[in-house]
């Protein structure tokens, strides 16, 4: 269950979509396509009744915790942390991808901002989460890209139930967007691989607030084994529809202010 | 010189963990598949709901360790040096999480000290890579009171730290009583006419030397810290002896020698003389074999003060 209306929910989505947008074209650099794919999966989980946060108090020991793995989609979680009151948005416009900015290119890790890690070097944050799973109560959730997927030490994590001890409250979250940097990305036989090592596996539309909204239920309601869910998005969903879901456009800022503008056009003509 | 015992850098670290254990119920222990040679398997044995092993699984780990200490914990990771290369990505990492952290890499089974098992298992390189991680204090403690005196403050104070360890028994010759602080170095003889900068359990080699060489000759500057590293008692002693000489069970790229020859090229240009394991693929052998055959043991050492003195 959202604690919103899916109306409300369409137009945060709408508000964050327009402020990547405007956020990579000023900053000149910049994962716009990879922030779009993840707009209702990010906004779906922090609107969900059950996730409990305190922006006022982000280190609250309570908390469930929101790793993100493939930080190059760091803009999202600038986005989002912002909307739900960690800081001021506009501290984001101003001093993102800045010398000494809380707002590094990728995340640094800032409780009070709401970042739970320091990310980079794909495969790395999702054995964070697990650590941090396997001595928490709370419930932890990773975000992945399906291309970092392909590194051996993501691969590795998959055993990590069996090798050291199933974690319930392990929430694996692949962003399915299809699309790495230079090609296209399949993800083959995961959901049986993560079955067979021991996962509960979902899968689900990850633009779709009502399947959004079935997956999370389905994974906090499993509270013995680990769980991965499956999104499939599509890279640079909402913006500029000739660029979604196409190769080529992975880190590219729009290049000026015609980019923009199909961009915009693009979010306008699809907002509900 | 007092003796006070004989015991192997690991040894002493796993007999230390199990005090620690005992004193920080907050305390973690995790071992990649290396815990009988490691010797963290006491505490596992002691606090089995403590320990974790990560398998075979270097990466995973140290990711996992890290994910701990985020969790809270204060974690100590132990793996054979060698195998925690897989894990450098996840080492930089680990580090870049800032925010007071408490994790501690120890790593055993360093240089060629290591013997028969061969090149692939001796780490000759360890210092080199983890001085190239910053927030990383890098320790080599030259004995077993080192190992305890430095574990202790490393899990009192937040931050990551990488202690070397070793394989061979090690005599141990600091006094309970000597108040040994990480990130200081410390003269450990007086001499007037060379320095001998040495690391790890190579500092009792240097003692040895400098007692060989007679009174008043030798000075003895002991590395038990890398990062951060203590300037000032080096270019103290060269501006008086004028000549230093390092040894270390390490390649000289990115170990002591160029440490030294860093800290004397910026403030005291000092004619050197360098005994370290060379940048090559190192062979089979026992311990004391090798050392002699690099060049890295007391009477290579003693040889090169004399020929620096004559």
């Amino acid at each position: 269950m959202f604690r919103l209306s899916l109306n409300e929910l369409d137009e945060q989505a709408y508000q964050i979509r327009k402020d990547l947008i405007n956020l990579i074209y000023q900053a000149k650099s910049g994962h716009l396509d990879t922030s779009l794919s993840l707009v209702e999966v990010w906004l779906g989980l922090v609107n969900s009744d059950f996730y409990r946060y305190d922006p006022q108090n982000g280190a609250w020991a309570e908390r469930d915790r929101i790793f993100l793995s493939e930080g190059h989609a760091c803009p999202i979680q600038y986005m989002v942390n912002g909307l739900l009151g960690y800081y001021p948005k506009e501290e984001v416009f101003v001093t993102n991808r800045r010398p000494d900015s809380k707002f590094q290119g990728h995340t640094i890790r800032n409780l009070e901002y709401g970042f739970e890690n320091s990310n980079g070097s794909l495969g790395i944050g999702l054995w964070h989460a697990y650590g941090a799973a396997l001595e928490l109560s709370s419930r932890v959730f990773c975000i992945v890209g399906d291309g970092e997927m392909q590194e051996p030490s993501s691969l590795g994590l998959l055993a990590a139930p069996h090798n050291l001890k199933p974690c319930g409250n392990y929430t694996l979250i692949v962003n399915n967007n299809g699309l790495a940097q230079d090609s296209a990305v399949d993800i083959g036989p995961l959901a049986a691989v993560c079955r067979a090592w021991g996962w509960h596996v979902i899968e689900a539309d990850g633009h779709d607030w009502n399947e959004i909204d079935r997956a999370y239920t389905e994974a906090i309601s499993d509270t013995v084994n680990p769980k991965v869910i499956i999104f499939k998005t599509v890279k640079g969903k909402g913006g500029d529809p000739k660029k979604e879901g196409k190769l080529g456009n992975h880190g590219k800022p729009p290049a000026n202010d015609a980019e923009v503008a199909a961009y915009v056009e693009g979010l306008e003509a699809g907002r509900k | 010189m007092e003796i006070f015992g004989n015991q192997s850098l690991r040894e002493s670290f796993g007999e230390a963990l199990v005090e620690l254990g005992n004193q920080y119920d907050d305390l973690r222990v995790l071992d990649a598949g290396t815990r009988n040679s490691t010797m963290s398997e006491g505490f596992q044995r002691k606090y089995p709901d403590r320990f974790y092993t990560a398998g075979i699984n270097e990466p995973g780990m140290i990711g996992i360790a890290t994910g701990l200490a985020m969790a809270g914990k204060r974690v100590i990771v132990s793996d054979m040096s060698i195998f925690l290369q897989h894990a450098h990505a996840h080492l930089l990492t680990a580090a870049r999480q800032k925010q007071g952290l408490h994790l501690i890499v120890a790593a055993s089974h360093t240089g060629v000290a290591v013997g028969p098992d061969g090149g692939s298992a001796h780490d000759v390189t360890d210092i080199a890579r983890m001085r190239l991680i910053p927030d990383f204090t890098v320790i080599s403690p030259w004995d077993s009171e080192i190992v305890r005196k430095s574990l202790k403050t490393a899990l009192e104070e937040p931050g990551y730290y990488y202690i070397r360890l070793n394989r061979p028994k090690v005599p141990t010759f600091t006094p309970p009583s000597f108040d040994f602080k990480i990130g200081k170095t410390y003269k450990l003889k007086s001499g007037s006419r060379v320095t001998i900068v040495a690391a790890g359990d190579k500092v009792y080699t240097a003692l040895q030397v400098a007692a060989e060489l007679g009174e008043g000759i030798a000075e003895v500057i002991g590395v038990a810290t890398f990062e951060p590293f203590d300037r000032a008692p080096i270019v103290e002693s060269a501006r008086h002896t004028g000549r230093v000489i390092t040894i270390e069970d390490h390649i000289s790229q990115g170990g002591l020698f160029e440490s030294v020859a860093g800290v004397l090229a910026e403030d005291h240009p000092t004619r050197m003389m360098k005994l370290a394991v060379p940048r090559k693929y190192t062979t089979s052998g026992e311990p004391d074999e090798l050392a002699k055959m690099y060049q890295i043991d007391k009477s290579a050492l003693l040889h090169a003060c004399v020929k620096f003195l004559a």
